[in-house]
């Protein structure tokens, strides 16, 4: 007998092909902007590849592209850009999986409205909402220039995560929920207390959940321009070659070679959680 | 070890009553099983006695104390989950070490349960291994070593064989009732087999639409039903119902008459007779036609199509019926059910 997930070979090779085909773009402006970031100026064609590492020394050197002689410490960018995926991340993991357990298990009042309005939220683009975020960071931003600076880092990760959260809550009670009431129950029969089940059972058992939600806020918080723009005063990865695109006279190859960096953790961390969200607990539940 | 009193036990869900008004007594060390069709509240009456459901209105004793109030884990019970609710990310040692740890027992004694424990289930080199690397029937032992290492008052357990093949299933019943025994531990076992019932009870419970039907011993249960539904839910085949009625001592079933036995002489009226399979002999009484034959080895159970109800009969394998045969029934042992109310009477 054949296994039920496995589709007939005909079915499955048209999938492949159709997935194969729609990748092609993207694999290839994937590509060039690598190729590039390796060579002397920008690959269109086979012949315009000429290789060298100058850009890659030029972007550790801190060289910006549009003079190409003014220094940007290009290490404190890409910890600035951590910082703030590093914190959107946390916060976004942390608040959702707290917040899906009690809405997955718990019956408050108002579960509903609450549920409701994480998708209500989640439907408002960020750009929408930048205004009253604005505002408010306006009406709170302390004077000292120091504190300044570490309350931007403070607020973009706050409103960023913000954006994150609702998304993130839904899919860790979608993981929650996935996990029969039993094992609680269990838990609790064996003498444990409502707090030391969520921690020894399960969070075990949403491990892929809080990875994958990880990740994403990760990410979110990584490539994040109109935010970071808007409010952080140091730079990130993302707004260093934005301002490096503006002018005419930019070293192409050498944005190409920041841009590869830029993209690097992003796919890095899509093969891990492409890993670790087909892995799951496998036979987990019954023999 | 302890005795289990359940008093007017009701249980609502919303609108919905999953239980109403459940009296029972389990005697220290009896093994008693909760036996219903699914969804008839067994499970919510086994979580109402672990204390993981609160019921709406009645109170339940262990002994003398009443433990209504109690959390779970001030109850001292084991349970064996219907899907075993294994933890999937600890080994087979931690999953039974995990009541024990909880309690803070001392690293030696620990092992010296755990040993004691999967030795007697026959699991101690299984320690090491993950929940899915275990078969069913060894997943369900190390549920069950884990419900026991706490050295529970009582043994709960929720259908715990439904997920083991057929084969499997009446090799570990035999097992499970004489661990029950061994340890002389008050156990109520939840089944909707009425099998499984019979042959590992010492009382059975029969609970329809969270109502408790009948509480008996099997031979009670299967020879007095006391309802019309337990007589139809116990036996394989289950019992046999026609409609007739009865007047002095004589019971009319469309065309043909039966005599009645003397304690139902004074019934008058309609009624619906109940008959087992196994009581009836082929000779005089019912007039009925033969509809199907199944041969089963040494006897065969021969379905009669009485006045257009279907009545099955075990006989011998020797004698040979055919389609269509007219054969008269006279059942041997006889219960009367109240046509209205489907109760005995
Ligand atoms: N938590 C619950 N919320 C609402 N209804 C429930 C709940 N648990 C059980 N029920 C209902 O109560 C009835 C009895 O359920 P259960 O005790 O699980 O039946 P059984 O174990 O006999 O199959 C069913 O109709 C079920 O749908
Ligand atoms: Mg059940």
């Amino acid at each position: 007998m054949r296994d039920i997930e496995t589709k007939s070979r005909k079915s499955e090779l048209l999938i492949i092909l159709t997935i194969v085909i729609a990748s092609v773009p993207m694999i290839l402006a994937f590509s060039l902007l690598v190729l590039s970031s390796f060579s002397e100026e920008m690959v269109t064609n086979l012949k315009s590849f000429r290789p060298t590492l100058e850009n890659w020394i030029n972007l550790f050197q801190g060289k910006m592209a549009i003079t190409g002689s003014i220094r940007v410490n290009i290490f404190e960018i890409t910890l600035n850009t951590l910082i703030v995926a590093l914190g959107v991340a946390g916060l976004v993991t942390i608040v959702s999986t707290l917040a899906g357990y009690a809405l997955s298990r718990m019956d408050f009042r108002g579960r509903k409205h609450v549920m409701i309005a994480l998708l209500v939220l989640h439907a408002f683009p960020g750009v929408a909402l930048i205004v009253g975020v604005y505002l408010l960071y306006k009406l709170t931003l302390p004077q000292d220039p120091d504190l300044m600076r570490f309350y931007s880092f403070f607020y973009v990760i706050l409103a960023r995560g913000a954006l994150e959260i609702p998304m993130s809550v839904w899919l860790m009670k979608g993981f929650f929920d996935a996990i029969p009431w039993e094992f609680e129950w269990s838990g609790i029969i064996d003498g444990a207390s409502r707090i030391t089940v969520w921690r020894k059972i399960m969070l075990p058992l949403v491990k892929p959940g809080i990875l994958a939600v990880a990740l994403f806020a990760f990410i979110a918080g990584w490539q994040d321009i109109i935010y970071v723009r808007t409010f952080l005063i140091d730079q990130t990865l993302a707004t260093f070659i934005e301002s490096n695109i503006e002018s005419e006279f930019s070293h192409m190859p050498l944005i190409a070679a920041a841009g590869t960096l830029y993209l690097l953790p992003t796919i890095v961390f899509f093969l891990i959680a492409q890993r670790i969200l087909l892995q799951g607990y496998s036979g987990g539940l019954k023999g | 070890m302890v005795r289990i009193r359940l008093e007017n036990i009701t249980k609502e869900f919303g609108d919905f009553k999953a239980l109403d008004g459940i009296d029972l007594e389990i005697e220290e060390g009896e093994f008693m099983a909760l036996l219903g069709p699914s969804g008839s509240g067994k499970s919510t009456l086994l979580y109402i006695i672990a204390g993981i459901y609160k019921p709406t209105k009645g109170r339940i004793y262990f002994d003398d104390g009443d433990v209504t109030d109690l959390p779970p884990k001030d109850r001292n019970v084991g349970l064996v989950f219907q899907n075993w609710a294994l933890y999937p990310h600890m080994s087979v040692f931690e999953n039974i070490t995990f009541p024990l740890e909880l309690r803070k027992v001392a690293k030696g004694e620990i092992r010296r349960k755990v040993a004691e424990v999967t030795e007697m289930l026959k699991i101690e080199n299984l320690l090491d291994r993950y929940p899915w690397q275990l078969s069913g029937g060894q997943q369900q032992r190390v549920a069950i070593a884990r419900a026991l290492v706490k050295e529970p008052d009582v043994l709960l357990l929720d259908e715990p064989l439904s997920n083991l093949d057929a084969l499997l299933r009446i090799e570990v019943r035999a097992e499970l009732k004489r661990l029950q025994k061994k340890l002389g531990i008050t156990a109520v076992y939840v089944t909707h087999d009425q099998a499984e019932a019979l042959a590992m009870a010492d009382r059975i419970a029969v609970i329809k639409d969270g109502r408790l039907l009948q509480v008996g011993t099997p031979e009670e249960i299967y020879e007095r039903p006391r309802h019309k539904f337990v007589g139809g839910f116990i036996g394989n085949p289950p019992m046999n119902f026609l409609n007739g009625f009865a007047d002095r001592g004589i019971l009319r079933i469309g065309k043909s008459t039966i005599p009645l036995p003397k304690e139902y002489e004074s019934v008058r009226g309609e009624v619906i007779v109940g008959f087992r399979p196994h009581d009836v002999e082929i000779g005089e009484g019912i007039e009925g036609e033969v509809y199907s034959v199944e041969h089963l080895g040494r006897e065969q159970i021969v379905t009669v199509s009485v006045e257009g109800e279907m009545v099955k009969v075990i006989v011998p394998g020797d004698r040979r019926f055919e389609f269509g045969d007219k054969v008269r029934l006279k059942p041997k042992k006889i219960v009367l059910f109240d046509k209205k109310t489907e109760t005995a009477i």
